[in-house]
């Protein structure tokens, strides 16, 4: 299996083992973060739908 | 000694003669060459001094152009480098992960400033960053990150973390990436090391998040590198490192 390509300041290559396995726990991290991003933002385009309001006229009231 | 140093400088009197030798190497150098300030110091001295105020010479030794004061010698140039000091610099593509090259940070300079553009990315993705030393990152749970932001639509944002296995970034969205532009302070230290700085990142063009960028490694590590990790995603893009001079 071909492992992500990394830089390390003198050429690309095919990371090592070791940053392979970190690299996989920080793309397991940061897809969690996307998924919680998008997530909340999709709760807020429902809530603003229930009342009927736009982002804008919301943030005039919380203004 | 060069091909153009000389050992002596002549003064020609009534009757001299000029030889080919000598002309030659007053037409190549415009100036006298010396290999050192010894026989500098040789070449005016002796019968033949002609050293007076506005003599000008260049010193193999430290390459450095010197003019007579009339009391002593003093350097032209080139100037000591000051501000920032450019150190390296590249650009990479498609790319899950980016370090500068094994000692960037050394002794020679105390803070950095870095520079690091993501033009382009295949997708949504959060960049991280971590502190790096003998080609190895650093991955204790020593990093906290305090930025706040703010979207262009006016809505507050905040990159924050607190004994995290890495510097927090952000998520960018879309394919026009980020840039960020921070200093680092104390890296190559027995010190903490800190980072401050901008960070501006396009979520949703034409909308931006801007953040005033300030993190800590708490610990007195010394580092010599720096990794930037786009999970998720590859990115492309550059980076361009630089020394603040210390005086």
């Amino acid at each position: 299996m071909t492992k992500p390509i990394t830089f390390d300041g003198y050429e690309h290559r095919e990371m090592t083992d070791a940053e392979h396995a970190q690299f996989q726990l920080d793309e397991a991290e940061a897809k969690t973060k996307i998924d919680a991003q998008a997530n909340k933002a999709t709760a807020k385009a429902a809530l603003l739908d229930r009342l009927g309001i736009t982002a804008d006229e919301a943030a005039l009231l919380l203004g | 000694m060069g091909a153009n140093a000389q050992t002596s400088v002549p003064l020609f009197v009534a009757n001299s003669v000029l030889t080919a030798a000598q002309q030659n190497i007053s037409a190549a150098t415009g100036i006298p060459v010396f290999s050192t300030t010894v026989t500098r110091d040789a070449a005016f001295g002796g019968s033949n001094k002609v050293l007076a105020e506005g003599q000008l010479c260049y010193l193999e030794s430290t390459d450095v152009v010197q003019y007579y004061t009339g009391a002593a010698w003093a350097t032209v140039g080139p100037a000591a480098a000051s501000g920032l000091v450019y150190i390296t610099g590249a650009t990479f593509s498609a790319a899950s992960s980016v370090s500068l090259p094994a000692s960037t940070f050394t002794s020679t300079y105390t803070n950095y400033r870095i520079v690091f553009r993501v033009s382009a990315a295949s997708g949504t993705f959060t960049l991280t960053s971590r502190l790096r030393a003998s080609g190895t990152d650093n991955t204790t749970s020593n990093y906290a990150t305090a930025a706040p932001g703010v979207f262009s639509n006016a809505s507050a944002t905040t990159i924050t973390g607190y004994n995290t296995t890495s510097f927090g970034n952000d998520t960018a969205t879309n394919a026009t990436g980020l840039t960020i532009s921070v200093d680092v302070l104390n890296p190559q230290a027995t010190d903490l090391t800190q980072v401050v700085g901008n960070l501006i990142g396009f979520n949703s063009l034409p909308a931006i998040a801007g953040y005033s960028y300030n993190a800590q490694f708490n610990a007195t590590t010394s580092f010599d590198s720096m990794s930037f990790i786009a999970a998720t995603s590859t990115i492309t893009g550059y980076y361009k490192v630089y020394g603040y001079s210390n005086s």
